[in-house]
């Protein structure tokens, strides 16, 4: 598995058809090996989303291509599952259905794609939960089975797109325990795109950093950490603590361009700082 | 402690409320008509209307009309809801037909659909056919119209997961695109029957020879019938509430507590 970005970049109108242009993503170039937990971080609106729905196949890059084993990426598929920061469970599905709608496009018996989804959710403890309908879930509980649902397709690459930071910081801790004991268990590689260095300090093996709008690749670090980590560690807080310096400057270029040009001037920052301080990560 | 919220009437307290009301406005019906004030040809009271409303039952004219609008209506409004459904999701998801027919669709709506019926009896010659079209003409631009408009609603998250998961095409109209616009898409299936139905009606009025509900309140007129047509009148009314809330009403609180819209 090796999935390689060649020169992807890509604009948007900023103001329906014909206006004003702005550019998301400059010419991309990285390569993401098999087996990896790749994560992706950089400044609001740096393009991180659009990176990954182009691997995804949801939009179509202005130049360039992504290949996945040296095919190219030309629409969505079950090949590459995607989580997204909401957990999109289809309300008229149980949790039990909305896991096995992948598997029933493809064709696969019912006792088949039954017994999977089953797997998969034990995985993600809600085998319980088979039968009930989405919106008895709570929010945690939804991202889970979003989670079982991507898996059950067996992708080759998972992407995922903030996927916890819509929840709260327990129930993050738990599923950041639960993703990389997954992710150790299926050695399904991972695409993770996320605002919160410490978040990824801690699942990556390897980091994209990006640059502020419009997205460059800043530079990849490799997380040098065995896994499985522990949260608590000072190592992983001294190297996260590190990257956030190093990264500071494009935060700084985020502020310059969108907030108020007085906002350095005053003792605290009141504006929301474009990555998350990783309290609880 | 006074309580800041309450928890308005009970259901019993409701239907009793209603049925209380109901026996008052008959006995005021009843009332009004005894003393007198226009003669009672003209205005017959709730008894005269219940009679004339059984003796329709007993000979068997009521149960025929019924039957025979009924027919008209579930033929018409199953062609308008499958022409509806597709023009909708032709309209919503390719710019070139919303840009062509969509906006000759928009237009036509606005024309009263019994309007249709004059040139609908030359084209079609046949009374029961020209009655057809202009009941499917009632509902159809309709249900077009608020097909698209539920299928541009559906949240942008089901249709990325939709195809994420691989459904492609007719699975995807049929899987995805139908269930997520469902909630509001039902209420556009309602309104279209209504248009459907108030069409119907206008068209059983006009064309003598076309048996059906409306048609008693013809026949009522000509024979001076006052009882006949309030008769008439109430089997319509009955008709209209009865698929409106106990076969609408009930879907769409069906569909929304599945959803989790409603508790
Ligand atoms: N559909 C779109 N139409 C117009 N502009 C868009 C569209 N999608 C993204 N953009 C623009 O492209 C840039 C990158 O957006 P993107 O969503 O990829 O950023 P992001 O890094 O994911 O941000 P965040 O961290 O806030 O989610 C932004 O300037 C955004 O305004
Ligand atoms: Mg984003």
């Amino acid at each position: 598995m090796r999935i390689e970005f060649s020169e992807i970049s890509k604009s948007f109108s900023a103001n329906g058809k014909g206006g004003q242009r702005i550019q998301a993503l400059l010419p991309v170039n990285f390569v993401i090996e098999g087996g990896e937990f790749f994560s992706i971080i950089g400044p609001s609106g740096c393009g991180k989303s659009t990176l990954l729905n182009i691997l995804a196949g949801l939009e179509s890059p202005d130049t360039g291509f992504v290949t996945v084993d040296g095919t190219r990426v030309e629409r969505p598929g079950p090949q590459r599952a995607v989580v997204f920061q909401e957990a999109g469970l289809m309300p008229w599905m149980t949790v039990s259905a909305n896991v096995e709608y992948g598997l029933k496009l493809q064709g696969i018996p019912r006792a088949e794609r039954r017994e999977r989804a089953m797997k998969f959710l034990k995985m993600v403890h809600l085998s319980r939960y088979a039968e009930a309908l989405p919106h008895q879930l709570s929010g945690g509980m939804r991202q889970r089975v979003s989670i079982a649902r991507a898996l059950a397709l067996e992708p080759r690459v998972l992407l995922m797109d903030e996927p916890f930071s819509a929840l709260d910081a327990q129930t993050r801790d738990v599923l950041h325990d639960e993703l990389q004991r997954i992710w150790q268990e299926t050695r399904t590689t991972i695409v993770f795109v996320t605002h919160n260095i410490r978040e990824a300090v801690y699942l990556s093996d390897r980091i994209l950093i990006m640059t502020a709008s419009p997205g460059r690749v800043k530079r990849i670090t490799t997380v040098p950490f065995a896994h499985p980590r522990q949260k608590s560690s000072t190592e992983l807080s001294a190297f996260a603590a590190m990257l956030h310096d190093q990264i500071k400057e494009e935060v700084d270029k985020v502020a310059a361009t969108e907030l108020d040009p007085d906002w350095d001037k005053r003792p605290v920052p009141v504006a929301p700082l474009p990555y998350g301080t990783g309290e609880g990560i | 402690m006074k309580r800041l919220v309450s928890d308005g009437p009970l259901l019993w307290q409701r239907i009793g409320v209603k049925i209380a009301f109901a026996a008052f406005v008959v006995a005021l019906w009843e009332g009004v008509v005894r003393m007198q004030f226009v003669p009672e040809y003209l205005f017959p009271g709730p008894f005269a209307v219940l009679s004339r409303l059984a003796a329709m039952a007993w000979d068997g004219t009521l149960i025929a009309s019924v039957q025979a609008s009924m027919g008209r209506m579930l033929l018409g409004y199953a062609i308008s809801v499958v022409g509806g459904l597709a023009i909708g999701v032709l309209a919503a998801r390719s710019w070139l037909f919303k840009e062509t027919f969509g906006s000759v669709i928009l237009a036509l709506q606005s024309l009263p659909s019994i309007c249709w019926l004059p040139l609908a009896l030359i084209w079609v010659g046949l009374d029961e056919r020209a009655v057809l079209f202009v009941v499917v003409l009632g509902a159809l631009f309709s249900i077009a119209t608020s097909t698209e408009g539920a299928i541009r609603n559906i949240p942008p998250i089901y249709t990325k997961v939709g195809l994420v998961l691989g459904a492609r095409g007719i699975r995807f109209a049929k899987d995805i695109l139908f269930f997520a616009a469902l909630p509001e898409l039902i209420g556009g299936l309602k309104i279209g029957w209504t248009f459907a139905w108030r069409s119907l009606m206008a068209a059983e009025l006009i064309r003598a020879n076309v048996k059906g509900v409306g048609h008693i309140l013809e026949v009522g007129r000509n024979y001076n019938d006052s009882a006949m047509m309030l008769a008439g009148m109430l089997t319509i009314l009955g008709i209209s509430l009865t698929v409106d809330i106990l076969f609408f009403g009930n879907i769409e609180r069906r569909v929304r507590r599945r959803y989790g819209l409603e508790k």
